[in-house]
């Protein structure tokens, strides 16, 4: 049958749309963030004005913007740890044909469905000083008590960010790492098991090898998320206290819609991404990982 | 029955007599099963008389058959508000508005907002010149960096006589509103809109118990407030506050007790001035006052500090009187009819006038945070906007608004005087019981915040993220981070 343009051995015509996507909606607003940032908003002229590197030496020289570098830089080192560990202990427990599994494996996918900054005002509430849950247990045993609210004190505020995010993506890398355990061969383990390894050898020897691609792609991905995180800082606590918990996305966004500083927002976001790229370049490099 | 049960019980069943859902025999019958004389008809109630009937506050019919007239040539258009959720917007959107758009044949669009996201869509909005909005919610904050994209109203009524609402005139509003909200130079940004305005709150019952009046003097709010805390809490606390790190409700607070202390935001030269003696004296106070508050206190905005009064937890504040005919309503607090009104302490050393501070501000212990509403510049529908501005700032219109918007203050004199205002001063929703306090506070007690293009920045991140750091406890000191505060205000001032 002859489709003209349309035939299989034309694969760019069948490309077309997702490229004009990619390039109206990722291509022209990066050119576009990248001329921003070469520019800034003048309130009473109404206008773009062209001001050189000025937004990139503003930068550099910026206080805020290195501790919010360095907060995000921790929330991101803290969180993806957790949720990788997390993640691979629950996954390993949850590989199993034991009664009830199955239900569970579906019930995690619900905390994945509930948008982030739901989930943020959620543990507002748990962490209310007056009356939520988490005060509550913690002042019981002893660890917190209620002078010290955990949203409101500097040397908690991003710990409580944290647990918003761990709580609710550590499901995520349960389900990446349950698909890539459920499918890995049988043959090592009764290997294995005839030579008399124990679980945790088994575990270092055979499944964290066999699942490395798997845990990189895992993390890679989450890594990324976890890097321009917004939603829980802006809902849980805009920053505050002080400036404990700006990360760069939430600085970027408010020096660019609160104070209308297209262009040093504009210059934020893309060292963000600058910074984004490298890490995940650096790991893939370090992981191995091929696509 | 529960104290705290009996308390609810009777503050309902006189919000029922009072509305007249009940009769004056089943009234007495019901609070003598309570234990109650005939002298809880007094309480709380300056007027214990049954208040109009709900279906009596409608709309003026003169009004809406000037609006239907006006608005001959502009049916079909669509106007277009983003505003805070406060009581003038929440009544227009949900009760009033249908009564406009029925005469002007116009649909108009209220998106309602925390307002820090009503800051940012204005921003936007100027920004872009796209017109998005037709009438900008300006908080005073705000009226210096609007003031050049909204049109004066003495030019549109000067400009377009045949859209004049009869009666309608920049002069029946309080002038210290005026010049408090709506004045940036020479230029009027809008008009007075509302006005939550600082005032004294606190729980009558908590009061008489320990001895208390309301207090004269900061010092004697303070001693009050630690004396309930030692004595009630942590169930009670004498104080509560608005003091979230980075919020504009931290910078509110903060100038209540400076200026207070007869200190000021900004020297007649322009410089910071909030780390002077007198700031720091505030600062003092405001540490001391912040250890007789609930704990939670410095993850609140003005919301956890109502809740926290509402639900029982604070007996005090010294915040927006928007929030006490909230307080009276036995369906959403547990204090209704437990709540008096006064006048805010008096400052403890004199207040400094105009002249020795910058940028217009107006130094009093009733902070002001009013808003004006104003037609865009950039609005398509400048005419149409300007008809549905007009009535919705008309006399009637802020009658009903404070009738059945839930007791705000009107920003109108005459208003306060309204027979259907007066009407309903008594315990139970929406109650104006508290309007002549707000009216004093306007009068004898009011600040307001400077006018510069910069202040939205300062008031909304600069000042309050550096507060929040205080407290925090990230400075060693009040005077290192008011130091800092000034060091940062100043750079951005002097650009």
């Amino acid at each position: 049958m002859k489709l003209g343009v349309l035939s299989a051995d034309r694969p760019l015509v069948w490309m077309l749309p997702l490229i004009a996507m990619l390039v109206a909606f990722t291509i022209i607003p990066l050119f576009y963030n990248i001329w921003l940032s070469f520019h800034e908003y003048a309130p009473f002229k109404r206008r773009l004005e062209f001001v050189g590197w000025e937004n990139w030496r503003l930068l550099f020289s910026d206080v805020r913007m290195w501790e919010a570098l360095w907060t995000t830089m921790f929330y991101f080192g803290v969180v993806l740890t957790v949720e990788l560990v997390l993640g691979m202990a629950i996954a390993l427990l949850l590989d199993a044909e034991e009664f009830g599994f199955g239900v569970l494996r579906t019930v995690l996918t619900m905390t994945l469905v509930v948008p982030p900054a739901i989930v943020g005002m959620m543990f507002l509430l748990i962490e209310d000083p007056e009356f939520g849950v988490l005060t509550f247990v913690l002042d019981s045993l002893g660890i917190l008590d209620k002078s010290t609210p955990i949203l409101a004190t500097g040397s908690t505020a991003l710990w409580g960010v944290m647990l918003a995010d761990i709580w609710q993506w550590t499901p995520f890398m349960v389900l990446i790492f349950l698909a890539g355990l459920r499918s890995l061969p049988p043959e090592p383990y009764e290997a294995a098991m005839l030579d008399g390894a124990s679980p945790v050898m088994t575990f270092r020897r055979i499944t964290l090898p066999l699942m490395s691609k798997v845990i990189a792609v895992a993390v890679l991905i989450r890594g990324i998320d976890v890097f321009r995180m917004f939603d829980y800082v802006f809902v849980m606590t805009s920053g505050g206290p002080g400036t404990s918990t700006y990360t760069l996305s939430l600085y970027s966004w408010q020096q660019t819609f609160s104070f209308i500083k297209w262009g040093y927002g504009a210059t934020l976001s893309l060292f963000t991404l600058v910074i984004i790229l490298v890490i995940a370049n650096l790991f893939i490099w370090l992981a191995k990982v091929r696509w | 029955m529960k104290d705290s049960d009996k308390k609810l019980y009777r503050a309902k069943i006189v919000d029922d007599y009072v509305r007249g859902k009940m009769s004056r025999r089943n009234f007495l019958r019901n609070a003598a099963a309570l234990g109650l004389g005939a002298g809880v008809l007094g309480a709380g109630m300056m007027r214990p008389q049954p208040v109009f009937a709900q279906n009596s506050l409608e709309p003026s019919k003169e009004d809406l058959d000037w609006v239907r007239e006006v608005s001959a040539p502009f049916r079909g258009t669509t106007l277009r508000l983003a505003t805070e959720s406060t009581p003038p917007s929440n009544a227009i959107n949900s009760q009033l508005k249908q009564y406009f758009e029925e005469a002007s044949g116009m649909t108009v669009e209220i998106e309602v907002l925390p307002l820090e996201q009503v800051l940012q869509k204005l921003t936007l909005d100027i920004a872009s010149q796209l017109g998005t909005y037709d009438l900008y919610y300006i908080d005073q904050s705000w009226a210096a960096f609007t003031s050049r994209d909204v049109f004066d109203p003495r030019e549109q009524l000067a400009d377009k006589p045949d859209l004049a609402m009869p009666g309608w005139a920049v002069e029946d509003f309080l002038p210290a509103l005026v010049d408090g909200i709506a004045r940036y130079e020479d230029r009027l940004v809008g008009v007075p809109y509302d006005i939550p305005i600082f005032i004294m709150q606190y729980r009558k019952d908590i009061y008489d118990k320990m001895g208390f009046t309301a207090p004269v003097t900061l010092e004697e709010y303070y001693e009050q407030a630690k004396a309930i805390t030692d004595e009630m809490g942590p169930e009670m606390y004498g104080a509560t506050g608005q003091m979230k790190s980075g919020h504009y409700s931290l910078e509110c607070d903060w100038t209540a007790w400076l200026w207070g202390h007869g200190g000021s935001i900004f020297d007649s030269n322009g410089k910071f001035a909030g780390n002077d003696d007198a700031g720091l004296e505030a600062m003092e106070y405001w540490t001391r006052l912040w250890k007789t508050m609930p704990p939670g206190v410095t993850g609140w905005t003005w919301d956890g500090q109502g809740q926290s009064v509402a639900q029982g937890v604070a007996a005090s504040m010294m915040s927006w009187g928007e929030f006490f005919p909230y307080f009276d309503d036995p369906s959403a607090t547990k204090v209704s009819g437990l709540m008096e009104a006064a006048r805010c302490p008096q400052p403890k050393h004199a207040l400094r006038t105009v002249e020795q501070t910058g940028f217009g501000e107006i130094p009093g212990v009733g902070h002001q945070g009013g808003s004006s509403l104003a037609v865009s510049r950039n609005s398509k529908n400048p005419d149409p906007a300007w008809i549905f501005m007009q009535w919705a700032t008309s006399y009637d219109t802020q009658v009903l608004i404070t009738a059945l918007g839930g007791g705000t203050g009107p920003t109108r004199e005459a208003v306060y005087d309204d027979p259907r205002i007066i009407a309903n001063r008594r315990v139970g929703a929406g109650t104006t019981r508290h309007l002549d306090v707000v009216r004093d506070t306007i009068a004898m007690d009011m600040g307001s915040e400077p006018d510069l293009p910069e202040w939205a920045e300062l008031a909304n991140d600069t000042i309050p993220v550096r507060l929040g750091k205080y407290f925090a406890g990230e400075y060693g000191s009040a005077k290192e981070a008011m130091d800092d505060i000034a060091q940062a205000t100043d750079a951005i001032v002097s650009g």
